[in-house]
């Protein structure tokens, strides 16, 4: 379906013929000044055909010649080195992304503890470690933590009594 | 102009040294230059309206034909191809210096690059007042040029100065036939509303 605007160039320059013609034409009627558009459009091809002539290129030879040369320069220079692929490519950094989650999801679930039974051993086991640094392996160190009473408690075990005279009154 | 018709002889022809250009054998491009260089030098000038210009954009054209010539398949007319490459470089470089806004219309030049006898061309002598009110029209007509697009312009002077067909105006540009006839339309429009008092004084 060609617009009012394609249809009046094609029939300003004599493209239109039968139905399509004759059809356009009465779509015309309604405006008088078509013709005279048309007349007007002839004028200014002739204008500019009468006055925009050809021109014509000057030093044609050394055209050519400056061509050629231009041509030989470009041939001699060295092929451009391929470029080096870049390591980042996107389906690389996609899978990095996706590794990076992975590893942030695991170490979330092994470090972080969640519930209570998971909290109190995180607790067992701080007061191992603090056991295995005892030289005496009759001596041991664990701690507790109330929550409701909000205390911790350093529970030793193993150790000799203080003699009386080191004690602190 | 018209491209389609050409002898078959210069389509023969022309498929012969495009061979061998992609063969690598640039003499053979060296006639195709010869062959095209005024038809090509003059559609850029009457879009550029300025020698040096045209002359530099003609030689990029055809620099950039010589680079793409191993992909020419032969769809099309060698010239369509040309046609169509120096046309892309051209409006690409008429867009570029209007977003610079160094593409209104420049009076002296335009008055400075016509040659009375030789630009203009009018047939015959010309008395001396005619040469005068011929450069003067010279200059309104490329005034009004430059007022339009570089798409209505390259348009309206294939259509108009080359006396190409709608197809081969698409073909060369790279758009629909409608487009080619809508860009007409308007460039038509423009260019009499600029030239009015021409056509009445003519």
């Amino acid at each position: 379906m060609k617009t009012f605007e394609e249809k009046f160039s094609a029939w300003i320059d004599g493209q239109l013929t039968g139905d399509e013609l004759a059809d356009f034409e009465r779509e015309l009627a309604t405006r008088p000044d078509a013709d005279a558009e048309k007349f007007a459009a002839h004028q200014l091809g002739d204008l500019l055909r009468e006055h925009v002539a050809t021109p014509r290129l000057a030093n044609a030879d050394f055209f050519n010649h400056q061509l050629m040369q231009r041509i030989a320069a470009d041939e001699a220079q060295p092929a451009p080195a391929p470029r080096r692929a870049f390591f980042w490519t996107l389906p690389r950094m996609a899978l990095a992304g996706a590794f990076c989650l992975l590893l942030s999801f695991a170490m979330y679930f092994v470090a972080v503890p969640k519930t209570q039974r998971q909290i109190e051993a995180r607790q067992e086991y701080v007061a191992k470690i603090l056991n295995a640094h005892s030289d005496d392996p009759a001596i041991s160190a664990t701690a507790f933590h109330d929550k409701q009473q909000n205390v911790t408690v350093l529970w030793l075990d193993g150790l000799d009594y203080i003699p009386d005279h080191q004690q602190v009154r | 102009m018209p491209l389609e018709s050409e002898p078959v002889t210069t389509a023969v022809e022309d498929a012969e040294l495009v061979a061998r250009c992609q063969r690598g054998d640039t003499q053979a491009f060296n006639e195709l230059v010869t062959k095209y260089r005024n038809k090509i030098y003059a559609m850029i000038y009457n879009m550029v309206r300025n020698e040096q210009d045209a002359w530099d954009l003609a030689q990029d054209g055809f620099l950039k034909a010589w680079k793409s010539i191993q992909r020419f398949r032969g769809d099309s007319a060698f010239y369509t191809w040309l046609y169509r490459i120096v046309m892309n470089v051209t409006i690409d470089w008429v867009r570029k210096k209007r977003a610079e806004g160094e593409a209104e219309f420049d009076e002296t030049l335009g008055l400075k690059g016509v040659e009375p006898g030789a630009v203009t061309a009018p047939k015959g002598e010309l008395l001396p007042h005619k040469k005068l009110e011929a450069i003067e029209i010279r200059a309104r007509i490329d005034e009004a040029i430059a007022k339009l697009t570089p798409e209505h312009r390259a348009v309206i002077l294939m259509r108009e100065m080359d006396g190409m067909e709608y197809q081969e105006i698409a073909d060369a540009i790279g758009c629909s036939i409608g487009t080619v006839m809508s860009r007409l339309f308007y460039a038509r429009k423009k260019m009499q509303s600029l030239l009015k008092d021409v056509y009445e004084n003519l």
